[in-house]
């Protein structure tokens, strides 16, 4: 079911006048059975996946909260602080072990569902026909974003930075949360729970707000990115040694824009239907082109996908008792570089895991290297840009920080000609033709509109940009957009609004029976 | 304590020393490299052992949550 579709609107309507209408207390039961509704709908068949998960989620937390509780008592009893240091070392042991079966049975569910058709030619090779069934294994809806969610839960239990939760429904619903289950936000249980149980009055001007931004994902999605992806999809899907440098050039250009606008509206999206129910998810973007590094860029690019990999990878990983012999054994050396081999070895672990979370190819794989190469060197050479910006004198000031962003827009283009690019084979051909034939006239030729979009879509995609970017400037001014219109005379703000609205209907890009593309991270 | 807890954040992010938030992490004042070496500089200076668990926005929020982590893992 796509947040864009008759279907989804149906229950979206009942769920908000159930909500309202149940006792208070009974508002979260509604959310739950409108979750499952969504998945089982979604899904067509029976949440099997969906609920091992739920069920070993529950189980583990109860099982680390007794060992807690259990430890708690055991330390009163230990005497000096030497005891004290290994009765926790080993109660801390039996925790982890248990903590590791469960991120293996659900990490492991995850790479086989992700991998599984991967797999098959080597499986064949080995098994022969019986291995065919790997072929038609499906993801389960929002595998990857409630597996992650949930191994965040257990180790925050594990971490005692969350309460565990002992009602199994509450940990299914925070797990199934319609809104989110697809594709995220990455939630935090202990920011959701106060959320889910907390008694909800209705609001007008919260259900306002939650469809005036549930609108403005709809254009994102309809207007920029589906129109966006018509010329992307068009010259990407061509034989690369026929297209011109710059038109390759053009499209990696657009489909940063797509990507971004596809993403960012299906949140804005999904954080309005839960507006709608006074119920507050994070943020994911924070306008990441206007970012003057890569290291800012992925702290305002999927923010909660990057928070929960610095977390539970990173930190773990530094932490723990290799990454901690690594940094001691390194520390000074180098000329006090080696500080920075374990942070290096954990950077290349979050992005080796990052790219193969959003794909199952080797481009993926090699984008996450890419990026964690760029941190890494960035990293070690720190010291130095800040030598040379002081001795060539740069100072700091709209020039500088156009000619930080531009790079940052330069490294991201790179990276997406790789994760865009059907095979690795044509990712080098687009490489190349940036070098030998990039034919700048070809932007200002008809060869320009003979990828599927025409005069009028460039100039509606150009009037379309600007509004985004004004919006963009306005809330990096610090502005909520919503309420700077709110204090706007009726007439302008009533016009903005059916501006919006009309664009999105009139514009958008529709398929048959006016159903619309899939969202791009839907799929990862 | 609270002098040595200082010095270190001087030595790896200076601006932690003037910012008077409380969200120095998603701020980006403090990036995660810095974190993690402030964390082996103040394992180091304290002789103490600061786990993953301690290593969240609340605890460094601003230079005040840091101190006040040093000084409960010092009363352990």
């Amino acid at each position: 079911m796509q947040l864009l579709s008759y279907s989804f609107m149906i229950l979206w309507a009942m769920t908000f006048a159930l909500y309202y209408l149940v006792p208070k207390k009974m508002q979260w039961y509604v959310l739950l059975v409108s979750s499952v509704l969504f998945y089982v709908i979604g899904l067509g068949g029976f949440p099997i996946n969906l609920l091992l998960t739920g069920v070993t989620t529950y189980g583990c937390g109860i099982y680390l909260e007794r060992q807690l509780a259990q430890e708690k008592e055991g330390l009163k009893q230990c005497g000096d602080r030497e005891r004290k240091k290994a009765y926790k070392a080993l109660c801390q042991r039996k925790r982890k072990r248990v903590q590791c079966l469960y991120i293996l049975v659900n990490l492991g569910l995850l790479l086989f569902y992700k991998y599984a058709v991967v797999a098959l030619p080597f499986a064949e090779n080995v098994f022969g026909a019986q291995a065919g069934f790997l072929g038609k294994v499906v993801m389960p809806l929002g595998i990857s974003f409630y597996t992650l969610t949930a191994i965040g839960y257990v180790v925050d239990v594990g971490r005692e930075n969350c309460a565990v939760e002992k009602d199994f429904l509450k940990v299914l619903l925070f797990l199934a949360y319609f809104p989110s289950v697809t594709q995220g936000p990455f939630c935090r249980f202990g920011q959701m729970r106060e959320q889910f149980l907390r008694v909800h009055a209705f609001r007008y001007d919260e259900m306002v707000r939650g469809i005036q931004r549930f609108v403005w994902g709809a254009f994102k999605k309809l207007v920029i990115a589906d129109r966006l992806g018509i010329f992307v999809d068009r010259v990407y899907g061509v034989e690369a040694v026929s297209v011109p440098g710059s038109i390759f050039a053009c499209a990696t250009f657009f489909y940063m824009l797509q990507l971004y606008a596809d993403f960012s509206g299906y949140i804005d999206m999904a954080a309005g239907v839960s507006e709608s129910f006074d119920i507050h998810l994070p943020d994911n973007f924070k306008r990441p082109y206007f970012s003057r590094s890569v290291a800012e860029f992925w702290r305002r690019w999927h923010i909660t996908l990057g928070a929960w990999f610095k977390d539970y990878v990173m930190f773990s990983f530094v932490m723990s008792g290799i990454g901690r012999k690594i940094g001691k054994a390194c520390k000074n050396k180098w000329n006090g570089m080696g500080r920075q081999v374990a942070p290096i070895i954990g950077t290349m672990l979050v992005w080796i895991f990052t790219g193969m979370w959003h794909g199952r190819t080797l481009s993926y794989m090699l984008w996450g290297i890419y990026y964690g190469v760029i941190m890494s060197v960035s990293l070690l050479l720190e010291p130095w840009f800040v030598g040379w910006k002081e001795k060539f004198r740069i100072r700091d000031g709209k020039a500088w920080s156009f000619f930080c962003m531009a790079r940052t827009w330069l490294i991201v283009f790179l990276a997406d000609v790789l994760i865009r690019s059907e095979s690795l084979t044509q990712a080098g051909a687009v490489y190349l033709s940036f070098f030998s034939r990039l034919h700048i006239k070809g932007l200002f030729s008809s060869e320009l509109t003979s990828y599927g979009l025409g005069k009028y879509d460039f100039l509606l995609l150009f009037m379309v940009l600007v509004i985004w970017l004004a919006v963009s400037l306005l809330e990096e001014r610090g502005e909520d957009v919503r309420t700077y219109l709110a204090k706007k005379p009726a007439l302008v703000r009533w016009a903005c609004y059916y501006g919006v609205v009309l664009l999105v209907l009139i514009t958008g890009i529709y398929g048959g029976n006016y159903d619309t593309a899939m969202f791009m991270y839907q799929s990862f | 304590m609270e002098e040595k807890v200082l010095q270190i954040l001087e030595e790896h992010c200076i601006e932690a020393l003037d910012y008077d938030g409380d969200s120095m992490m998603e701020d980006g004042i403090i990036d995660s490299f810095t974190v993690i070496n402030v964390v082996s500089d103040l394992e180091d200076e304290f002789d103490i052992e600061i786990d993953a668990k301690y290593v969240v926005a609340e605890n460094f929020k601003n230079k005040e949550a840091i101190i006040a982590l040093v000084q409960r893992l010092l009363d352990e």
